[in-house]
């Protein structure tokens, strides 16, 4: 399909309505100076994060001892009627997780594409996230390195795993190290699905996951 | 979507009369204000960022050419292919066209408000495409065949009673008036269409000119679907979303959500550059991009350009007593509120919505919401001067504003007219109200009472009391 036509004839049309512009000359660089984000150490960052993230209805769990999150995580999952755990491929920490949660079921361990159905069962996906933006509660996942978006999109209870050094202090950070050549899907995921169409009420859960849950392992 | 702005009066009153309405515009125009009033005061930078994000679109515009070209190089290497559209109809050729090559017979469809401006649906249906809408509010005003009433809550207008009704009666699902059993409804029905359908669309709240990113910022995870499923991902937005630099995001992320909902950051936002790439999980194989000018190369080079900023918040039109008063509908086209009547003038011409501009009390409150600083009083204002330079006011208008002006404009004429006003005053409106007006001014008195002039004017009152200090009293 011949597409360059029509874009050089609207760059023109562009142009054209730009002569006589008044306001920064072409090309001219304007660089967005930022806020400061507050000096902190990572244990703050890290309390910030489950500060904010908690405030959204998200469910902050950490070790030590591991066994203990891992125990009130899978309590969490049978309140929430999950009967099913998956898990993207190539991600070795969310299969011991959920490997690890299996005593604590009843809980099937499924492929993401069981739960890619029309009548699925109600799954938790487990993923290590790669990033948590402590000003926002947010959890930040790519398709980097053959990554699915799948446990934080399909599932009915988000599980991500973090660890200590994933926390960042606020949003520039994390788009800094992701702008130069970014990966085909930056998702950046900031408590549960929800929608407040009706009457502006809010309701959780509408396509996405109705919880998402925050597990820190490796001490914090 | 048929233009209805030239009807705004009549739609208006129509609106005020409707019980239903006014209920759904009470149980949530105030939620609106209280949310995002709560979210800015927690936002200390809010000013700041304000100022930032404004500059951040100024430099958009003035520049457009230069980021929307890089935009198009970025993009096309990332994989997309990027169509420009000159108009509505071109966008509509180019949709169908994308879909008959792609073999779609069934698309997902995320909320976008230039999809409705060209009458994207409609389109594609004709040409045998089902098309789904996949947000909440969308969704609803699909299956009950109407338009959205608000740019960021398309069913507002809407009380969850109808919403019920609705499903009971199109969708045979038992009447459940609770919302969160509404939304599991719609949640177990549209799993099915995410997982079969061969396209998702949607539009685009910004364009990344240094990345070719399509930037996507929602709640509901609707978008996140239809863009990483289908096969086919077409986004169409218009020439006005592009930002110089991924970099800007987070000063406008930090302004859109708390303008929007009062939240701090959406549920969602995802950033989106090009086409599945070898090893990727997911995500579609073909990105389309179609660029809507539709008017906009036309606004730009003029004295509006300033109305491109517009990130669609919403806020301006939350916060407008006319839009509290009447909802979307009245507004008659895709963008309502303060917003929509500087927009609706701009891309459709006065004379198609010559009320719009008019629909307004010139407050202010708008302007003072606005996350990017855009003028709408001013430019509401300056509509109304180019209506009557279009010869598009009434000539009994004209003559009254000019009577009016040469009477203000003369501190002497002014004067005599207030004391003869006064005595009139005292023998005809005892009880200091006028309640009856005669054929021409009858529009004000029909529904409410007018102060009757006072006595005294005021600027004789000033006189005789000058040297009076109350507060030293």
């Amino acid at each position: 399909m011949e597409t360059v036509r029509p874009t050089a004839e609207l760059l023109d049309r562009i142009r054209a309505a730009l002569r006589g512009r008044t306001a920064a000359e072409p090309g001219l660089p304007y660089v967005s100076s930022r806020e400061r984000p507050p000096e902190r150490g990572r244990q703050e960052t890290i309390d910030q994060f489950r500060r904010r993230f908690e405030e959204l209805g998200g469910i902050f769990l950490a070790g030590p001892p591991e066994e203990r999150a891992l125990q009130a995580l899978g309590e969490t999952l049978r309140i929430e009627g999950v009967s099913a755990l998956f898990y993207p491929e190539g991600d070795p920490a969310a299969r011991a997780v959920a490997d690890a949660l299996v005593p604590f079921g009843p809980f099937l361990l499924v492929s993401p594409a069981d739960v890619l159905r029309a009548d699925p069962p109600v799954s938790a996906g487990i993923q290590s996230a790669e990033y948590a933006i402590a000003e926002t509660g947010t959890l930040v996942q790519t398709s980097r390195e053959g990554r699915s978006q799948l446990p934080g999109l399909v599932s009915d209870v988000h599980v991500a795993l973090l660890s200590p050094d994933r926390f960042v202090e606020a949003m520039e950070e994390c788009l800094g190290t992701l702008s130069g050549d970014p990966p085909r899907n930056v998702s950046l995921i900031t408590g549960p699905s929800r929608t407040a169409d009706i009457e502006l009420t809010l309701t959780v859960g509408v396509h996405g996951p109705r919880k998402v849950i925050a597990v820190l392992l490796g001490g914090g | 979507m048929e233009p209805r702005t030239r009807h705004f009066f009549r739609s208006a009153e129509k609106a005020l009369a409707d019980h239903a309405l006014q209920v759904a515009l009470s149980r949530t125009t105030a939620k609106f204000l209280e949310n995002r009033a709560a979210a800015v005061a927690g936002y200390p930078g809010f000013e700041g960022a304000r100022e930032r994000a404004s500059r951040i679109r100024q430099e958009a515009l003035d520049n457009l050419d230069a980021h929307l070209a890089r935009f198009l190089t970025e993009a096309r290497k990332a994989g997309a292919v990027v169509h420009a559209a000159r108009d509505g109809r071109e966008a509509r050729e180019i949709a169908v066209g994308i879909a008959r090559d792609e073999g779609v017979s069934l698309a997902v469809k995320g909320k976008s408000m230039v999809a409705e401006e060209v009458g994207l649906n409609g389109a594609l249906e004709a040409a045998g495409i089902e098309v789904v809408e996949t947000d909440l509010g969308e969704y609803i005003v699909q299956l009950a065949g109407e338009s959205p009433s608000h740019i960021i809550a398309p069913a507002i207008h809407k009380t969850r009673e109808e919403v019920s009704r609705l499903f009971e009666e199109k969708l045979g699902e038992p009447y459940a008036e609770e919302i969160g059993e509404l939304t599991r409804i719609v949640r177990r029905r549209l799993r099915e269409q995410f997982l079969s359908a061969q396209m998702g669309i949607s539009g685009a709240n910004f364009l990344c000119a240094d990345t070719g990113s399509v930037v996507l910022v929602t709640n509901e995870g609707n978008g996140r679907m239809a863009t990483t499923l289908p096969r086919v991902h077409l986004v169409i937005a218009g020439i006005d979303k592009v930002i110089p630099r991924l970099a800007d995001l987070p000063v406008l992320l930090r302004l859109i959500p708390r303008s929007a909902t009062g939240q701090s950051l959406s549920s969602y936002v995802t950033i989106l550059t090009g086409t599945r790439r070898p090893g990727d999980a997911e995500g579609p194989e073909k990105l389309h991009i179609i660029l809507l000018d539709n008017g906009r190369t036309g606004i730009l080079q003029g004295k509006y350009r300033e109305i491109l900023k517009c990130v669609r918040c919403g806020a301006c039109l939350n916060i407008c007593p006319v839009f509290q008063s009447v909802g979307g509908h009245a507004y008659g086209w895709v963008y309502p509120g303060p917003l929509g009547s500087v927009l609706a003038p701009l891309l459709l011409g006065l004379p198609e919505s010559s009320p719009l501009p008019d629909a307004s009390t010139l407050c202010g409150a708008c302007a003072e919401v606005c996350p990017v600083k855009i003028p709408l009083p001013e430019m509401l204002v300056e509509l109304r001067a180019d209506g009557r330079a279009q010869g598009l006011k009434p000539p009994a208008e004209v003559l009254g504003m000019k009577a009016y002006a040469a009477m203000m404009s003369r501190g002497g004429i002014l004067e005599a007219f207030q004391r003869i006003a006064g005595v009139v005053s005292q023998l005809l409106f005892k009880d200091g109200r006028v309640r009856w007006l005669p054929f021409g001014l009858s529009g004000w008195t029909e529904r409410r009472d007018l102060p009757a002039p006072a006595p005294q004017p005021f600027r004789k009152l000033w006189k005789k009391q000058r040297g009076i200090r109350p507060w030293k009293r």
